[in-house]
């Protein structure tokens, strides 16, 4: 089992009432599936897949990740647990405008203190799997929204994770783009990357194993 | 339209409470300080100024040293005036004036010390343009024995009556003068480097001072006077001068006579037997630099802010854009705020500087004041201050302004390079400023530092030298006999270790000594280009004051040479080319007419006239005259009863042997300290405002890098997600701080080593420049980047990435 939440809860306080994002969520995740989670806006995908990543903290429940309990793991145990483990994905790319494709790249690696060697090794690899040899002194800006989103996804994977969380990995592409990066994902997925997508698109969600199904910070139906 | 601009710009300045304080007290910092020390230098530029008083030159000695002249001597015969009226057509007129550091008075039976006044030609008056209050301007000094006094004095000799035709008595060493007032002048303000309280006809000193005949006659032998001239509207002062140099009036070829205008006197002239201490043009040129660099400092803040600021605002501009707003409306709304911002800024700098100028007059000893006229004076500052502020406001609103409205409202609104490297650009010329004010700051402190530390090679410590004003009919020798008892008097007092007699000390002015040239030495040699100095003292002098000799040893009383014993330092050996004690010790010498002066001891050099000055050719003589009873203190004067009680005990004693007297004292270290208590002073001034300055820097970094910050929160989120760790998103961010920093120190080094060079080139013995002065300036100015920006950095490293890569 790569991870499990148990009754987790988290909620802010407004106006001295507790306003819930999470409700008793109950998720087991084997290694290997590819899941989405789907739901209205607000429903709590995006808090959901935080926690998941280890990125927002919950206030009741517990969480295995690994057979480890991140619920009372110190911080920096736990960024060093998702720092090996979980790549992110995200709607909006988040590449850094000021580094190019490499650096871009070749960032999560130096925060992992990788020799230089080794660290041009695997961006190589990575821009030579998602053919962006060529463009990999061209910045962010230079290039298509579903260009920096494939960057965005060669960095997630670029320190082979055992998984991947994406928030609405084609928000912002076009169809064609879009369908281009759900390939990739499937592909990933049968490669034996566990992929988590918070989606809107029953298209998107249909190249996963399982969908999850929130409303108003619950799971619904199955 | 305007007013709807005023009411978004305060609602902005509201809105962006840290922003707005920044700016506005970076920029109240720098204007008013700049104010502050304007005021000063303005003041200090000021002196001697009064109508005519640019027609107005004093002339002065070069003497000639080697083959140059230099300038050797305040102070001109009392032929010199005369003789230039009489051979330069230019030359209108003259005063002569001969100076009373102080004088003692006696009306009725009250006996009174008053400082500063002079004996002064008739014709003073109609060259110093200060107001006469009452008598008549063309007699008032006309007559001998006649006085006039200052109104304060006036006020303090006879409270409210009137003082003219009243007679008071002078003392001038025991000799009395009865005088009559013939006037009242204004109180001469204290910018003037000559400050009269008292003025006495000319006339009189013929028969009233010691050497009044001799003095009176006319003659090229003794340079006691200051001499003004009052020249012609118009002269060519350049050629007036180069005539005068080369006119050879005395016929002595080892002096000349040359001019200096009256207004430099202060700032520039600093010559030996000055009048009064003078200012000094170096430390007004560094303090007007610090001034404008403070001043430039919280402008380049506000631009920098402003700029930064204006990224933020780009929506807000691309919006107008599209709603119809002109580039030329952007630019103006843009200027509305920035004035309005300036205009806050500079009434609260104002309300400083009025709050501050009762406490900066108190620190100066001056009086400042903001009337009329200094306004006036100082509307070129304002105009300049203004002109400042809008060119600081113009880049932030052209850039504001250039934005297209497309890009701005996507909200892409990045850094531009460009934008980047003038903002770079700006830190780094903060950040050189700074470093170069620490690097003076230090020197300044360790130059100092470096003087009170510095062996004076006479022990000053504990000792008072006490004088005062003996008003009697005794014969000088009877008094004589008085302070020899009165000595003794003193030595029986428990906590008195030692006494002695002398005419001055080390510590104490220039004016008494007496400056010879023309000796001739035990081997024949005849000298008679060096200056050498002399004073007289008595023989328990040397052991009181804690002076070693080489060779020989004190004088020897009751011996046949008595009177004729001198006693020289080293230099006065070096520079006579002398190589040994031996050969002079038990010798004769000869000057001031007497061939028979008997060497009798050499003594190690010492610092007599304090560490600015190096030490001078020295020449003690022996002589029964008194000017000072020197006293030295041992610890029980401390403590028991303290200084107060053991003063007041020598007092009775003195007033005993002396019951018509003034009573003076001075303690020799502090009058020694005194000496560099301007220095001391501008090095405080030097202080403050470099703290000021780095104040401002700090601002500006602390509200750049909040923006930094701000702008680099995604990056910082993207990063953290991908695993950096608190202390690596801390590098990030302060890695470019210590660049800047670095690059500042590359440049500063070499500036601020020049500069301070410079300036310790004003000391006879100097600090050393040492490497640590430059490393603890630039390791301090980084210590100060890195704790401004640190805090902010953290805040944004620690922050959960969530929060800021939100998908919009």
């Amino acid at each position: 089992m790569l991870l499990q939440l148990n009754n987790i809860f988290k909620w802010v306080q407004s106006g001295g009432q507790r306003v819930f994002l999470l409700k008793d969520i109950n998720l087991e995740v084997e290694e290997g599936e590819f899941i989405s989670i789907m739901g209205p806006s607000g429903s709590g995908k995006s808090t959901l897949l935080n926690v998941l990543g280890m990125l927002d903290a919950f206030d009741e429940g517990t969480y295995n990740f690994l057979d480890e309990p991140v619920h009372t793991l110190k911080e920096k145990h736990r960024s060093n647990l998702y720092k090996q483990y979980i790549g992110f994905v995200f709607q909006a790319y988040h590449l850094i405008d000021e580094l190019t494709v490499y650096e871009n790249l070749e960032m999560p690696l130096l925060y992992k203190k990788l020799k230089g060697s080794e660290r041009k090794a695997m961006v190589a690899d990575m821009l030579d799997r998602f053919n962006m040899v060529g463009k990999k002194d061209l910045f962010p800006t230079q290039l298509s929204g579903g260009q920096q989103q494939l960057v965005g996804v060669a960095r997630a994977l670029i320190s082979k994770p055992k998984l991947i969380l994406a928030d609405e990995p084609t928000g912002n592409l076009n169809s064609k783009q879009g369908e281009e990066i759900m390939e990739l994902f499937a592909q990933l997925n049968k490669e034996g990357v566990t992929i988590i997508q918070v989606t809107h698109s029953e298209q998107n969600a249909s190249y996963g194993s399982r969908i999850i199904n929130l409303l108003d910070g619950r799971r619904i139906g199955g | 339209m305007y007013r709807l601009f005023l009411k978004i710009a305060t609602r902005y300045l509201l809105k962006n409470k840290l922003y707005s304080f920044i700016n506005i007290f970076g920029l109240a910092i720098g204007v008013a300080s700049f104010v502050l020390i304007m005021i000063y230098v303005n003041y200090e530029r000021s002196y001697d100024t009064f109508k005519g008083s640019e027609n107005v030159y004093r002339p002065y000695m070069d003497y000639l040293e080697g083959d140059t002249f230099v300038p050797g001597d305040a102070m001109t015969y009392n032929l010199s005036g005369p003789t230039l009226k009489e051979q330069f057509p230019e030359v209108l007129d003259y005063v002569r004036l001969y100076y009373f550091e102080k004088l003692t008075f006696k009306v009725g039976s009250s006996i009174l010390e008053q400082p500063l006044g002079s004996l002064a030609d008739p014709s003073y008056f109609d060259i110093f343009n200060y107001p006469l209050l009452k008598g008549n301007k063309g007699t008032v000094l006309a007559d001998p024995y006649s006085i006039v006094l200052s109104q304060s004095f006036a006020k303090r000799l006879f409270g409210n009556e009137n003082p003219l035709q009243k007679t008071i008595s002078a003392f001038w060493n025991g000799q009395e003068a009865v005088l009559t007032v013939t006037g009242v002048m204004a109180d001469i303000p204290k910018n003037a480097h000559f400050r009269n309280s008292f003025l006495i006809s000319y006339e009189t000193q013929k028969t009233w001072i010691d050497f009044g005949p001799r003095m009176h006659e006319l003659n090229w032998n003794m340079n006691n006077y200051y001499t003004y001239i009052k020249v012609a509207q118009n002269t060519n002062i350049d050629i007036l001068r180069q005539k005068i140099i080369t006119s050879d009036i005395e016929e002595n070829k080892d002096e000349r006579h040359n001019i200096e205008a009256l207004e430099e006197i202060h700032l520039y002239s600093n010559k030996p037997y000055e009048v009064s201490a003078n200012g000094s043009i170096t430390r007004i040129k560094f303090l007007s630099a610090i001034a404008f660099i403070i001043l430039m400092l919280s402008w380049l803040n506000y631009v920098n802010l402003s700029t930064t600021k204006s990224m933020e605002r780009a929506k807000e501009a691309g919006i107008r854009k599209v709603a119809g707003a002109k580039k030329s409306q952007l630019i103006v709304q843009s200027l509305i705020e920035s004035v309005l911002l300036n205009f806050i800024a500079i009434a609260l700098a104002l309300t400083i500087v009025l709050i501050l100028l009762p406490i900066f007059n108190n620190l100066t000893d001056k009086d400042f004041s903001l009337d009329l006229n200094s306004l006036i004076r100082f509307l070129p500052f304002f105009a300049f201050i203004l002109i400042g502020m809008v060119l600081a406001g113009l880049y932030p609103a052209l850039l504001l302004s250039s934005y297209s409205p497309a890009k701005a409202l996507k909200g892409k609104m990045r850094t531009s390079t460009q934008g980047s490297n003038i903002r770079k650009g700006l830190i780094v010329t903060q950040f050189l400023a700074t470093i170069i004010l620490l690097v003076g700051t230090i020197v300044i402190t360790k130059q100092i530092d470096f003087l009170e530390s510095q062996p004076i090679g006479a022990d000053v410590n504990q000792i008072i030298a006490l004088h005062g004003e003996v008003v009697t009919s005794k014969a000088d020798s009877l008094i004589i006999n008085d302070f020899k008892v009165l000595k003794e008097e003193l030595k029986t007092l428990p906590f008195i270790e030692n006494a002695a007699i002398a005419q001055t000390y080390p510590g104490d002015s220039f004016d008494n000594l007496s400056s010879t040239r023309g000796i001739v030495l035990p081997d024949g040699r005849r000298e008679d280009e060096k200056v050498f100095y002399s004073y007289h003292a008595q023989p328990d002098y040397f052991d009181l004051m804690g002076l070693e000799f080489l060779a020989g040893g004190t004088f020897l009383p009751s011996t046949d040479w008595e009177g004729n014993q001198v006693i020289v330092n080293e230099t006065f050996l070096k520079t006579m080319g002398i190589s040994s004690a031996e050969e002079i010790l038990n010798k004769t010498v000869s000057f001031w007419g007497n061939n028979d002066w008997r060497v009798s001891g050499v003594i190690k050099d010492y610092y007599h006239f304090g560490l600015k000055n190096p030490i001078l050719p020295t020449i003690i003589r022996y002589q029964r005259q008194v000017s000072n009873l020197l006293v030295k203190l041992n610890d029980s004067a401390t403590s028991t009863a303290g200084f107060g009680s053991a003063i007041g005990d020598i007092k009775t004693k003195w007033k005993k042997v002396f019951p018509q007297s003034t009573f003076n004292y001075t303690f020799l270290d502090q009058k020694f300290e005194a000496q560099y208590q301007q220095d001391k002073a501008f090095g405080t001034a030097f202080q403050v405002f470099t703290l000021l300055a780095i104040i401002i820097a700090c601002m500006g970094l602390f509200g750049l890098t909040s923006y930094t910050v701000v702008q680099r929160k995604k990056e910082i989120g993207i990063r953290k997600v991908n695993g950096a760790t608190i202390i690596e998103v801390l590098t990030l961010l302060n890695k470019d701080f210590i660049k800047w920093v670095t690059f500042a120190f590359i440049i500063a080094v070499p500036i601020s080593w020049y500069i301070m060079n410079q300036w310790l080139t004003g000391f006879a013995y100097k600090t050393t420049l040492s490497w640590w002065v430059f490393a603890l300036a630039g390791v301090s100015a980084l210590l100060i980047a890195l704790l401004t920006v640190s805090w902010q950095s953290f805040q944004a490293a620690i922050a959960n990435p969530v929060e800021s890569l939100r998908d919009e």
